[in-house]
């Protein structure tokens, strides 16, 4: 899977928006998008949020992972553990590259949030790394692969033709 | 985009070449030492060393492997196969020493692949032969794969040089997944470029014709 593909289907996942418009229920194929009203909240998916965003037509509200301190917390843990956590949403990475780029504005404490979720990614690629290592080297048939997001599947899958070639 | 217009098929996996793959067919160019168990009437003009009509018994010979592995049979009456120099008691010592500092690529451009090949040929030291390729691709791979996620828009010559062509493989996946990884972060690749294809086939524009 390439970067651009899990960015693509990062997009598919719901986000608060509160709009400036008002419009009534639209139905579409992948579901249907409630009546907007502005100054209410309501969800939507983040291609559409970016959209209205970049046409100054919606204020975007921060996730609610994505807030300092809990994401210290997540950090934390994820230091601590051996073995993967359960990742922030999955697809933390995207959803702050997209919605740090495009909506830096609403969400408060932007860079502080940028940098726990780089620090978070490379705790878990270094754990990605060193099991992979050890799963060769225990010549292990397989790994159960979990908590891990789309941008890892690549490594993932490099690691798991080699195991291929040797067993 | 990292997709291709068509997709190679892939070097066999453990003792089985792929009919198809180019990778195989290349490994089984390697030559092998071999010993003739039998008189091959009137192939004299194959071996160059001596003139006469017909190979006799007992000849040493370098056969390819696609040859010999054709020839091949268990009861032994046409050929026996020794192994090359590198899957030998004496270099094997010296993989299990340290697989890091090998030059895989002198030792054969196909050393992993040629080492499964060997397999066939039923010498009494399979086994140490498997234990040692498994144990040097095992110790070679943490290298090849942190250099591989680490080494971003730099010149990789030097890193590739030493390695064997299935660790090139394992590289470039490697390299790839690091470059798309890296250009998505950039966000390039949300941008449009005009595709390799289309520039190699240097169309004449409408524009340059016109003008």
């Amino acid at each position: 899977m390439d970067p651009s593909e899990v960015e693509f289907l990062a997009e598919k996942e719901f986000v608060k928006i509160i709009p400036n418009f008002s419009l009534d229920k639209i139905y579409l194929i992948g579901g249907d998008l409630g009546p907007f009203n502005p100054g209410l909240p309501v969800d939507v998916p983040v291609w559409l949020a970016l959209n209205l965003k970049q046409r100054q037509k919606c204020r975007i509200l921060p996730l609610e992972w994505m807030d300092v301190e809990k994401l210290e917390e997540i950090r934390e843990l994820e230091r601590k553990e051996d073995a993967f956590t359960p990742a922030p949403s999955s697809y933390y990475m995207e959803l702050t590259k997209l919605l740090l780029n495009h909506a830096s504005d609403n969400i408060p404490k932007a860079d502080e949030i940028r940098t726990l979720v780089k620090d978070i990614w490379d705790t878990r690629i270094a754990k990605l790394r060193l099991s992979a290592d050890s799963f060769i080297r225990q010549q292990e048939a397989h790994a159960q692969v979990t908590q891990i997001m789309g941008i890892n599947h690549k490594a993932v899958r490099f690691i798991s033709y080699q195991q291929e070639i040797q067993a | 985009m990292d997709t291709q217009s068509y997709f190679p098929v892939p070097p066999g996996v453990r003792m089985e070449e792929n009919f198809l793959s180019l990778d195989d067919i290349l490994l089984s160019q390697e030559r092998l030492p071999v010993r003739m168990e039998c008189v091959f009437p009137r192939l004299g003009f194959l071996e160059k060393s001596s003139d006469s009509q017909d190979i006799p018994e007992g000849t040493k010979m370098e056969l390819p492997l696609w040859l010999s592995k054709g020839l091949y049979e268990k009861k032994r009456k046409v050929l026996s196969v020794e192994l090359p120099k590198v899957y030998k008691e004496g270099w094997r010592t010296v993989f299990t020493a340290d697989p890091n500092v090998v030059d895989l690529h002198k030792m054969g451009p196909y050393y992993y692949g040629l080492g499964s090949q060997m397999l066939h040929f039923d010498s009494p030291e399979n086994p140490d032969i498997a234990k040692t390729l498994l144990q040097t691709f095992i110790g070679r791979f943490r290298r090849t794969m942190d250099s591989s996620q680490n080494a971003y828009n730099e010149d990789t010559s030097v890193l590739v040089g030493r390695l064997d062509c299935l660790e090139k493989v394992l590289f470039k996946s490697g390299q790839n997944g690091l470059n798309g990884f890296q250009s998505w972060e950039k966000g390039q690749a949300s941008q449009l470029t005009a595709s390799s294809l289309v520039l190699n086939y240097r169309k004449r524009k409408l524009v340059d014709v016109q003008a």
